[in-house]
């Protein structure tokens, strides 16, 4: 078993010489460590919708959220929209896609929102983030800087793609990206596999200067992360991480990690979660040295952005917790995930996660999904903008009147 | 010979396009019951909805380079796309084949269907689902070159998995894969 997962890897991701006729096929990439037992399961990532859907076609009030709380459609016709990133004005919006290729900016124009498509044809051009007046766009093989774009709608982009050495793999490299309080540009470099020992330039986090210079690796042992936020008093780093696929309904679960010190190695891909073994790559003292999970996210659930609540729209009990977005699960028989949670952090340093906004899979048992919360934003007023990538619509969670 | 093949798709194209409406536009080249007469010009009745959704998408906005296509779905707008897709995946697909049947070839295709786990997203009966296409009574002259792009020459917004999936395929085996699913019978539309 073993050796057909490393053949696959091999096959797949480094210039491999062509298979012999009589060898099997490197599985897809999300496919790598299935075992056989589950050769015949039908499971497989749910497909993305690359058509507007218009906001009348949007059942926004099947929306779950505590007392107190509503939700409503705040922008639509953005296909494909993902993480988002506010103007220092905090008046336009923008936000990233994957297969559709583009970013779009939405203007907030007194009650209503207009959006336009700013750059397009890129690949998987998924990491948006704002330092000072210049929007970064991080897309899989891209790096543009837009000076001065929420003033200017003909703001042309700086290609910086040189400066940053992005390696070439496409899988799990689609990027979030944000500015961290140190100035610096966070990114991550996700493992080009479902599970394998890969090269050294992925399964990390890296940060560099805004000039792309300085790059430094910061955590190591990181399987796919999309989503993180510094904690608005000590200053950490916490993000989230997803587990690896096929190893069953119940996990590894995903992760929300904090770095504590640079340089730390969360475990991917001989450790995951809070000490679980991998099935296909074996190591001894596998979990040595391993920084563990701050909390466990939900098996197969793709935890996704993650905000620290600063605002005071919402009651004071939020101040300071998380929210995470957390897409929903496809390597899992029943669903998990499809919501936004609330993460509680205790004085002991314990989290609690409890559920916040819910209701986008209709059954407890099965897919019947209308929505996938990818993302969440703070607005200045303090209400929650919350993406969903599968009908590329942004809802607005408010509170109070 | 290129060159004098896409202006006679083009003009008989917008000969169609003006006289009807976009559905039957897209028939004009595709075949007139959306099961292609054509050489290298693929069937598109009993494609999955959302499959031919995305493909109209790519397209569009240039991520799936097509000079032949494009003038025709450069102006249309999400709704039409979505409208199209679901006339189009309605209709009943219809063997379209090519070339006269070899058993030798025939066995290989089938041997190398299950080995390169072709069934496990295009489905046993290779009709496609979502966002995957049908194979089952493709044209083999649209699929043998297909294959053979995403091997050598993926391109953006193409999928990379299909691309890892026929890394260091022969081209004599993309041909026997070509040839056996192009006479896998057709299956019913509405996916």
């Amino acid at each position: 078993m073993k050796t057909m997962v490393a053949l696959a890897v091999t096959a797949a991701f480094v210039l491999a010489p062509a298979l012999a006729q009589d060898k099997p096929a490197p599985p897809p990439a999300w496919k790598q460590g299935m075992p056989d037992k589950m050769k015949d399961s039908k499971l497989a990532p749910h497909a993305g919708k690359m058509t507007e859907t218009p906001a009348s076609d949007i059942p926004i009030s099947k929306a779950r959220l505590p007392k107190g709380f509503k939700a409503e459609v705040w922008a639509s016709g953005l296909p494909g929209g993902r993480a988002m990133a506010l103007s220092p004005d905090g008046k336009k919006v923008y936000v990233g896609t994957r297969a559709i290729g583009r970013v779009y900016e939405v203007s907030d124009e007194g009650g209503k929102r207009s959006v336009r498509v700013v750059v397009d044809k890129l690949t998987q051009p998924a990491g948006v983030a704002f330092h000072k007046d210049a929007l970064y766009v991080f897309a899989i093989d891209k790096v543009l800087r837009f000076d001065g774009i929420a003033d200017s709608s003909g703001a042309q982009p700086v290609d910086l793609t040189e400066k940053f050495n992005l390696p070439k793999e496409q899988h799990h490299n689609w990027k979030y990206v944000a500015f961290g309080p140190d100035g610096k540009l966070y990114v991550p470099f996700g493992a080009p596999c479902n599970i394998c020992e890969p090269p050294k330039e992925y399964a990390q986090i890296r940060r560099y200067n805004a000039d792309g210079s300085g790059m430094e690796v910061i955590a190591r042992g990181v399987r796919n992360s999309v989503g993180f936020d510094w904690h608005p008093k000590t200053g950490q780093l916490w993000f989230t991480d997803h587990g690896r696929d096929w190893m069953g309904d119940n996990g590894p679960q995903d992760e929300l990690n904090r770095l504590t010190k640079v340089g730390q190695n969360f475990g991917f891909p001989y450790c995951h979660a809070n000490g679980i073994v991998d099935a296909d790559f074996k190591k001894k003292d596998a979990c040595k040295g391993v920084t563990r999970p701050v909390a466990l996210m939900g098996p197969h659930a793709a935890n996704m952005g993650v905000k620290f609540y600063t605002g005071k729209m919402f009651p004071a009990e939020y101040r300071n917790t998380m929210f995470v977005a957390r897409k929903g699960s496809w390597n899992r028989t029943t669903p998990s995930g499809f919501d936004v949670v609330n993460v509680r952090i205790g004085e002991d340093g314990k989290a609690t996660v409890r559920p916040f906004m819910t209701g986008f899979n209709e059954s407890k048992d099965s897919y019947k999904f209308w929505g996938r919360p990818a993302y969440v934003q703070q607005m200045p007023d303090g209400a929650l903008l919350v993406s969903d990538e599968q009908l590329g619509a942004i809802y607005r969670v408010s509170y109070g009147k | 010979m290129q060159a004098r093949r896409r202006w006679a798709v083009l003009l008989t194209a917008l000969f169609f396009g003006v006289a009807h409406g976009k559905h039957e536009q897209c028939l004009a080249c595709h075949g007139p019951d959306g099961n292609s007469l054509t050489a290298r010009i693929p069937s598109i009745a009993a494609q999955p909805r959302l499959f031919m959704e995305n493909q109209l998408v790519l397209i569009r906005e240039g991520l799936r380079p097509s000079p032949e296509m494009f003038p025709f779905v450069k102006d249309l707008t999400d709704a039409e796309i979505v409208a199209l897709a679901k006339q189009i995946s309605a209709l009943p697909a219809k063997p379209t084949q090519s070339s006269p049947e070899d058993p030798a070839l025939l066995k290989r295709g089938a041997e190398l269907g299950r080995k390169l786990r072709c069934r496990s997203c295009h489905l046993p009966d290779y009709g496609g689902q979502n966002q995957i296409p049908r194979l089952a009574a493709q044209r083999e002259d649209w699929l043998e070159p297909v294959m053979q792009e995403f091997r050598d020459k993926p391109r953006p917004g193409g999928d990379t998995l299909m691309a890892a999936v026929l890394y260091g395929v022969s081209d004599a085996d993309i041909r026997a894969l070509a040839h056996f699913l192009s006479r896998s019978s057709a299956p019913a539309p509405g996916r």
